[in-house]
């Protein structure tokens, strides 16, 4: 792919992130939240909700981990021992669309985890992933526009079941397959360490269970040394677009405590205009132009700039073809400040 | 060395302050095990009432609560429990009459049958010996604390069942139902110790994943099974404290990276571990030293905000703390660096 100027990132990527997560003209039927205890999902789940409520969007929550109803969710579903299709009726149960004419109420419906189903020993070996997460968003009335959106969450450290049948794919690259946006999450002291490692061209650090240390589940501890306050979120989004184009990119999430709830601009930011990720250049090694720094002046002036685009250099002579010997010899017009040295060459 | 404060005073902020409906995670390896912090739960749950210094009118009233613990434990025995927070200052026997503490027994039972067949298969007598004899193991390790009218007191409740010290677990029967029916046992006893709504149950299941690894996938109870039960338990109680071991083969040889297959157990057990992990609000992870042991260090404990810690929850500090447990069962809590 191509390198995109930040400038073109900044105005078509921003506005591209700001249109998923507000779920506007469903920009993404189903987005897929990769995470892993390092970073969880929780935070961002918060600000689906948060910003589904600024819009007005009804929000079905399936838990399979969650043990109460979180603030700003409108439908609430467990499913502890309830079976797929009870799953699947339930959902379609909780949103009547209203009678009242006017646009249908866009819906939002979070999966907090996935793993737990895909992992369950008592589901039905003919069970489809594929038709379970589409009954979903799929509109009842064939005709109307699809005004849902399915965003689940997917613990990428929680190991899975071997497979049954050794040609199935697995349920993770079911689950990529599917998607129309990957959302990756890393913790923002992780990635600034990681980036400090590729400067220096060393070994990125590793944490948590990647360490594979006895005892060692969490490796996240908000006050790592150097990093300072590197509180956030960094989201690695790839997004499919209809055309099929891919769109790659990392945000910042910051922490929900900087911002008011009610708060409508755009809180997200690129990675790449954070100051801690990419701290801004000194100013004279930026602006100045790439000198060696020497005793010499080895600069022109305007004067001596001109005089040297004057000069015909040998071998345009010799092309004039005056014959052999005749073209390429070196023409010199003495100057009055030149020493002419006798002995030292002939010409 | 001097005798310690039953509570650390750097761990009081964590193991007093229980959220609703909060998991906690305890996980521990084979050199640096839980069942000191455990007792730190139940002295923090249960303390206020036990001092002596308390007034008879307020003892048990904390915040206009009641609070009180039900102790299941898959890995330890009554006894076991009952002298060592003995050596903590706390009287469980004294408690439990006083329904404030109740104790599930997870371990001498579990798979043996109940008394009542104990007549028709003369082949299972086993089971009585078998629970005499796995106390006499703390027995005979502190001898002196005992009452000596507390052994027969003891095995005549238990003989006569008519109210037992200690609720005792049986897995009869095969698969999912038999867990729910265990499930259902414990629901009981939770709810026989909820007199009024007030009431703020702490519950702590000490090592859960040997239910696991003993039915397993062979019985068709697998992490999300077993997460599943554990989230009907949660639901019927204020917050939840759950102690898991966390050795390097059941945690890592099941996942991406390794090469190896794993087997059944370590697969399910990194499933379930690494599942409780993203919905516990806290982690407390105990491993021994990087450098090896230490005179004066037993282990280390990081303390870190799990996957269901929310932003608006409340102010988790993430530390990792050093411990030193001593030969009175005192545990001296400190950070690197200070002694």
């Amino acid at each position: 792919m191509a390198p995109v100027n930040l400038s073109h990132r900044r105005t078509h990527n921003m506005l591209l992130i700001s249109k998923l997560l507000s779920l506007r003209d469903t920009a993404s039927p189903f987005t897929l939240l990769l995470d892993s205890l390092e970073q969880p999902a929780t935070p961002l789940l918060k600000e689906y909700i948060r910003r589904a409520k600024l819009s007005k969007v009804h929000v079905t929550l399936i838990s399979f981990e969650t043990l109460r109803k979180p603030d700003g969710v409108d439908a609430f579903i467990s499913t502890r021992c309830k079976s797929p299709t009870d799953i699947m009726r339930e959902v379609a149960e909780c949103h009547k669309p209203a009678t009242t004419t006017g646009p249908p109420q866009r819906r939002l419906i979070l999966i907090d985890a996935i793993n737990p189903l895909l992992s369950s020993r008592k589901l039905d070996p003919n069970f489809q992933l594929a038709a379970f997460l589409g009954s979903f968003i799929t509109p009842k009335d064939p005709t109307a526009k699809a005004d849902a959106s399915l965003v689940v969450t997917y613990h990428s450290d929680v190991p899975g079941l071997p497979h049954q049948n050794p040609y199935t794919p697995s349920s993770l690259s079911i689950l990529t397959y599917l998607a129309t946006s990957i959302i990756t999450l890393h913790s923002f002291s992780h990635i600034l360490a990681h980036k400090a490692a590729r400067d220096r061209s060393l070994v990125a650090p590793v944490f948590g269970l990647d360490e594979e240390q006895d005892g060692v589940i969490l490796g996240r501890l908000d006050r790592l040394a150097g990093t300072g306050a590197a509180e956030g979120i960094v989201l690695e989004l790839e997004h499919r677009r209809k055309s099929g184009r891919g769109v790659l990119e990392w945000y910042l999430l910051p922490p929900a405590s900087r911002y008011s709830p009610q708060h409508v601009k755009e809180v997200v930011t690129l990675l790449d205009d954070n100051i801690l990720y990419n701290p801004p250049m000194e100013p004279d090694t930026g602006a100045g132009d790439e000198e060696p720094k020497s005793t010499f002046e080895l600069g022109l002036t305007d004067r001596q700039r001109r005089e040297r685009e004057g000069v015909v250099l040998p071998y345009f002579d010799a092309q004039n073809g005056d014959g052999p010997g005749e073209g390429g010899r070196i023409l010199y017009d003495m100057g009055e400040e030149d020493d002419f040295d006798e002995e030292e060459d002939e010409i | 060395m001097p005798s310690q404060p039953p509570l650390p005073h750097l761990l009081v902020p964590y193991l007093s302050d229980q959220t609703d409906s909060s998991l906690t995670l305890i996980s521990s390896i084979l050199g640096a095990t839980s069942n000191w912090l455990v007792l730190r739960f139940l002295h923090a749950a249960l303390s206020s009432s036990s001092s002596p210094h308390m007034p008879i009118g307020v003892e048990d009233q904390y915040d206009g609560k009641k609070r009180k613990v039900v102790l299941v434990s898959f890995m330890r025995g009554w006894e076991f429990w009952k002298s060592e927070a003995k050596r903590l200052g706390l009287d469980l026997t004294r408690l439990s009459s006083k329904q404030q503490f109740t104790f599930v027994d997870g371990l001498s039972e579990l798979f043996s049958l109940p008394q009542n067949t104990k007549t028709r298969l003369p082949a299972q007598h086993a089971g009585a010996p078998a629970r005499t004899a796995l106390p006499l193991r703390s027995q005979s390790a502190v001898p002196d604390r005992m009452p000596p009218q507390a052994t027969p007191a003891d095995q005549t409740s238990s003989r006569g069942s008519t109210e037992p010290i200690a609720k005792k677990l049986h897995f009869s029967g095969h698969g999912i139902t038999a867990l729910n029916a265990l499930g259902r046992d414990i629901q009981t006893v939770i709810e026989k110790q909820k007199i009024s709504q007030d009431d703020e149950i702490l519950l702590i299941i000490d090592q859960p994943d040997l239910l696991l690894a003993s039915t397993g996938p062979s019985q068709a109870i697998g992490a999300t099974e077993m997460m599943n039960w554990l989230t009907g338990l949660q639901l019927d109680v204020h917050s939840t404290v759950l102690t898991l071991a966390a050795d390097s083969p059941l945690l890592h040889n099941a996942s991406a990276s390794s090469n190896q297959m794993a087997n059944p157990t370590e697969a399910e057990h990194a499933a379930f571990s690494i599942g409780l992990a993203h919905r516990a609000r806290s982690v407390m992870q105990l491993r021994t030293l990087e450098t090896g042991a230490a005179r004066d260090v037993s282990g280390v404990l990081r303390i870190s905000r799990g996957g269901g810690w929310t932003v608006g929850d409340d102010n988790l500090d993430e530390r990792e703390l050093l411990f030193y447990i001593q030969r009175d069962g005192g545990v001296r809590v400190f950070g690197r660096g200070e002694s």
